[in-house]
């Protein structure tokens, strides 16, 4: 399966982008979300990236105020999934131009189609950024 | 480009996501979305509502699911709008569908239909998007229902369908391996599309087969190893290219694959040498990515054929990780290591004190990735230091997820390695003190079965020995309080069977206990059901032995106690225990016979034994029993059951009635297969491999020429067709190089090497360890000439033991205790305006620093008792920039590509601030005036407010 959720969450603790890629319910959703962010939260600068949770791999970047969470297999590179969010980032940064929280949230669904074109079944499938963001251009073309 | 407004958002939305912005905590939040929800249920039911409008409230609608409250009122809404014309609304609609439903939902059948016809579409975007919603939202069921055109949507002239159709195909075969299994071929034959994101995506499925059955796609080794190659020589388009690595996230996962067609398998490993060493040359040990190719490789070269010279590259990366002053390649260096000491159980010597510092370190991360590695390389001469470490460790954490995993693997090299007796049953004590109720009951039941039987040697003094020491350290241990119910029953079953087997204790004193523990857990029927059984063990041992035998007074209120119980088990065993008493001797033997527990007990199936009875009753006219196959009716409902096997499309969904009639399945596999010789030289020698198994040889020889052929393929498309193919490194000088270069003699017995080893690698280091950590090497590693003192080779003689393993932990004990540190309370995330947080953050933000992470130190150092303060500032900020409608400078995201460095600080260009207004000017200097002027400001930090100002 590789990716099992992206998650984005700000500092409050307030979840600003989910995307699971296995079926969780509101409540499921909830508990995750607060357990891993307060895990994050109480981590340094110096400590790793990943984080242990329950069975699986939680990778983490923070940028500004805004969490990344992918929660991974524990077969994935970790690394790589680092970097994934960091070019989920500059995709997102490519599209909006300087992109911050408030980005996300005024276009909310535009950061998924993103994420869509990237991921799909839990497997990254696109890294080029000229391919995830055509489709995302022609839409907004067409309207 | 605009990040705010425009694109038709209406005011309503715009406020909407505002004061969800600036809420300050979780009760304000979810008051305003259950107003929101309120709006939403009246809007959404207003037949009026605009369709324009409507895209909005379903992005509406995704809030209130995402931020926790129920949105199910909307849903229908949602698959209305994928039946919408408009490309926009349809995609939004599409996307919430996936985000609200999972795939047993009953909606989903009012999708089917509409993504059938998007399928079909002449707008691939439109195909695109439906096929997203197949990835999400069929199931095993509906499968059929789109299966044959997402086949056809593999040939469509879009590469973006193409792709999107793979992936389709791929969530079909984990989600049904078997609707799919004819269709295997199509992924082999987009290995070779002319895009290489298809090529990318085809190798997510690939992956699970081979993962599933590598040796049915060993003939695609070439193909993949030309793949990587051409990856690795920057033959794809640039666009592929992160941080200046080619494509690296397909890099990754063909190594991937590597690795599991390489493992075990001389002849596949070969072919992969060459390129595996040239990615790990070309890697940029600068960057994450590059690292993260390195790591993959080293994880591939561990997983394949070993190769000297790749495993000296491997070993020279691990050290480079090790290191590193980045916890992430610790982490990493650590993981590799874990890898590779299966191949060189010699490795982990040369970086025996960076594992112990990732040992000790605080980061749970790494402490536990290094457990990992420990717990690989146990032996029998450092087991008593591993899982001394690792009881510690185990009893410091309260994640009972990581402490059963951890307790298990306590047992599990204790059963293994145990270096005596004593040593054994004090670990297990220790463990079960702490986690027996979180180990497998099977845990429990191998220790009993292990006191019982002993260690296997013929050597019955041992075995006594061992039971006595497990008795007496029981009677010491199960006065304390809170001892989890799993350890109680072991406790009260050894003390049943083995408390007076040596004759240092006397039977009124065992019974005397176990009835103390019957008592002290008066709600656990399951102990006092071990407890009673115990008792009448030891009573009939006495009896049988011929001694008088008086019931205990405590014994008897025991006794009556369970005779009342509700529990029947409890009762049972309470008469039980009763008529022990009027036995004699003989009697009292033949049930409870002394240690016997090993015994087999035969039984007689037939219960040959009711013969006679039986056949009285049925003299006396009883019927006879008639075996339940014979018995009428099953027969009829079996067949009933096969019957209606054999057409389940009558009761199943049909969807084919939408369908012009199509040809069934088996008719299709002889075309497909046809079109693949045609396009692909893969198929052919599959099929021959196939057939001929056993013809080895000739197999490298197709090999070569489909990897010319493939070539044809690939290179119009990626490049110009230079396949030149690199020096023969793998050639014989080389490994004989290699080989003088590695003259490590075999240093598992003697120790002396091994110090040298650590001296020549650390030397000046070492002046500076503390002994207590070099120590604690050398028990790890076996490097110092003191641990052979330790293990002393007799391990039958108790008193010797007993010293031994005290010395061992005593110098456990003056190892740095550093592991473990109270952890603080996690701070309460919701409720922002309490003080409470910042005084459990840590002073400095975490995140200062933190790699790859773009500057924005202005947000650090909230420091202890501003914490209220500092957010009310921030949101003020906040709001002063959406009055704004410019971009926020504090939550601005700079993803500069250059970044990898550790805590670059670096500005930002100060042109798109520059529109800012006063306003935000104000509220910033307010906010660094207010820094300033509190408690302990970290001084730099108005001064990054400045710069982002410009």
């Amino acid at each position: 399966m590789g990716i099992r959720f992206v998650l984005m969450v700000n500092k409050q603790g307030q979840t600003r982008l989910a995307q699971y890629y296995e079926y969780l319910n509101i409540e499921e959703r909830r508990a995750l979300e607060g357990e891993i962010v307060r895990k994050c939260l109480t981590r340094n600068e110096q400590q790793c990236s990943f984080v242990e949770h329950r069975n699986y791999k939680v990778v983490y970047r923070r940028y500004a105020s805004l969490f990344f969470l992918v929660g991974v297999d524990n077969e994935e590179n970790e690394l790589a999934i680092l970097e994934f969010i960091h070019l989920l980032v500059e995709t997102m940064d490519r599209h909006f131009g300087n992109v911050c929280e408030l980005d996300i949230m005024f276009h909310l669904e535009k950061a998924h189609f993103m994420l869509e074109e990237m991921v799909m079944n839990g497997c990254i499938v696109e890294t080029s950024k000229a391919n995830i963001l055509s489709p995302i251009q022609l839409l907004d073309k067409a309207s | 480009m605009g990040s705010q407004g425009g694109f038709g958002q209406s005011k309503e939305f715009l406020d909407l996501i505002k004061s969800i912005g600036e809420s300050r905590s979780k009760a304000e939040e979810d008051r305003i979305v259950l107003r929101e929800v309120e709006t939403l249920k009246v809007r959404l039911n207003d037949p009026n509502t605009p369709k324009y409008k409507l895209k909005e409230y379903i992005i509406r609608l995704l809030y209130v699911e995402m931020l926790g409250h129920d949105a199910s009122f909307g849903y229908i809404h949602a698959v209305k709008m994928t039946h919408d014309e408009n490309l926009l609304l349809k995609r939004t609609g599409y996307l919430a569908v996936t985000l609200f439903l999972n795939e047993d939902h009953d909606l989903i059948i009012l999708i089917v239909n509409t993504i059938q016809k998007d399928l079909k579409s002449d707008n691939f975007l439109v195909v695109c998007a439906a096929l997203n919603a197949v990835c999400r939202l069929i199931n095993e069921e509906t499968i059929p229902a789109v299966l044959p055109q997402v086949v056809d949507l593999l040939g469509h002239q879009k590469e973006a369908v193409r792709k999107k159709a793979v992936m389709a195909l791929h969530r079909f075969s984990q989600k049904a391996p078997g609707s799919v299994s004819h269709l295997v071929s199509n992924f082999r034959k987009k290995l070779c599309d002319n895009d290489p994101g298809v090529m990318g995506a085809a190798l997510c499925p690939l992956f699970d087969l081979i993962n599933a059955d590598a040796d049915k796609y060993k003939d695609l080794v070439v193909s993949f190893v030309n793949i990587l190659k051409q990856v690795a020589e920057r033959r794809l388009p640039k666009s592929y290219d992160y941080h200046q690595m080619p494509a690296p996230f397909i890099q990754i996962k063909l190594l991937k694959i590597l690795s599991l067609l390489g493992t075990g398998d001389k002849k596949a490993s070969e072919q992969m040498y060459t390129i595996v060493g040239d990615i790990m040359r070309k890697c940029d040990s600068t960057s994450n990515i590059g690292n993260a190719i390195l790591y993959e490789s080293i994880c591939c070269v561990s997983s394949l054929h070993p190769n000297p010279k790749l495993l000296e590259a491997a070993a020279d990366a691990i050290a480079k990780f090790l290191k590193s002053d980045s916890h992430n390649l610790k982490y990493l260096g650590i993981d590799a290591l874990t890898r590779l000491i299966k191949i060189n159980p010699e490795i982990a010597e040369q970086h025996q004190l960076a594992v112990i510092d990732c040992l000790e370190d605080p980061d749970d991360t790494l402490k536990r990735k290094t457990f990992d590695l420990l717990y690989k390389m146990t032996n029998s001469s450092n087991v008593e230091v591993i899982v001394d470490r690792m009881i510690e460790y185990m009893i410091s954490i309260n994640d009972s997820h990581y402490k059963t995993e951890i307790a298990s693997r306590c047992v599990e090299l204790a059963e293994q390695f145990a270096p005596n007796n004593q040593w054994f049953i004090q670990t297990m004590n220790k463990v079960f003190e702490h986690a027996a109720d979180l180990v497998n009951a099977k845990v429990a039941h191998n220790l009993m079965k292990l006191i019982a039987e002993g260690f296997g040697e013929d050597d019955d003094t041992a075995d006594s020995q061992l039971r006595s020491s497990a008795v007496e350290s029981y009677l010491r241990i199960m006065g304390e309080p809170k001892l989890p119910s799993a350890f109680l029953q072991v406790i009260c079953w050894v003390l049943g069977e083995y408390g007076i087997a040596d004759g240092k204790y006397s039977a009124s004193y065992i019974i005397g206990k176990l009835c103390d523990v019957a008592e002290a857990h008066p709600d656990d029927d399951t102990v006092k059901a071990y407890a009673v059984t115990g008792i009448m063990k030891i009573y009939s041992f006495e009896i049988a032995s011929g001694k008088p035998v008086d019931l205990l007074p405590e014994c008897q209120s025991l006794i009556e106690e369970m005779l009342a119980s509700h529990s029947t088990d409890l009762q049972q065993r309470a008469y039980e225990l009763q008529s022990i008493f009027t036995l004699d001797a003989q009697a009292a033997k033949k049930i409870m016979p002394m240690d016997s527990t090993c015994d087999d007990i035969e039984i007689d199936k037939n219960l040959s034994f009711l013969d006679v009875y039986v056949q009285q009753a049925i003299e006396n006219g009883a019927q006879p029993y008639i075996p339940e196959s014979e018995r009428l009716g099953i027969s009829s409902v079996s067949d009933f059951r096969s019957h209606d096997e054999h057409e389940p499309s009558t009761h199943a969904l049909r969807f084919e009635a939408y369908e012009l009639p199509k040809p069934s399945l088996p008719h299709n596999i002889p075309p497909v297969l046809a079109s693949s010789t045609e396009l692909v030289p893969v198929e052919p020698s599959y099929v021959i491999d196939i057939l001929h198994p056993t013809s080895a040889p000739s197999a490298s020889d197709a090999g070569s020429s489909e990897l010319k052929l493939r070539l044809d393929g690939v290179q119009k498309k990626w490049g110009r067709p230079t396949y030149s193919s690199p020096a023969p490194s793998s050639s014989s000088t080389d490994l004989v190089k290699v080989q003088n270069e590695t003259p490590r003699p075999d240093s598992t017995g003697s120790s002396k090497p091994k110090t040298r080893d650590t001296s020549y690698d650390s030397r000046k280091q070492q002046n500076e360890i503390p002994p207590e950590k070099q120590k604690l090497a050398a028990s790890l590693f076996g490097g110092s000439s003191k641990s052979e003192g330790r293990h002393p080779p007799s391990q039958k003689n108790t008193k010797t033991q007993t010293h031994t393993s005290d010395k061992s932990r005593s110098s456990k004990a003056s190892a740095p205790d550093t592991a473990v540190k109270p952890s603080q309370p996690p701070p309460d995330l919701l409720d922002l305006g309490e003080p409470s947080i910042a005084s459990s953050v840590p002073s400095v933000d975490p995140f200062k620093q933190f790699e790859g992470l773009f500057d924005f130190t202005q947000e650090t150092t909230p420091p202890a008792s501003t914490g209220g303060v500092d957010g009310a500032s921030k949101d003020s900020d906040f709001t002063s920039l959406f009055a704004d409608m410019s971009l926020s400078a504090q939550s601005h995201i700079d993803p500069n590509p250059e970044s990898n460095g550790l805590g670059g600080s670096k500005v930002e260009p100060s042109s798109p601030q520059l529109n800012k207004g006063p306003n935000l000017k104000e509220a910033l200097e307010k906010d660094a005036l207010v820094r300033q002027v509190g408690v302990t400001p970290s001084g730099q930090n108005p001064n990054l407010f400045k710069d982002l100002l410009g």
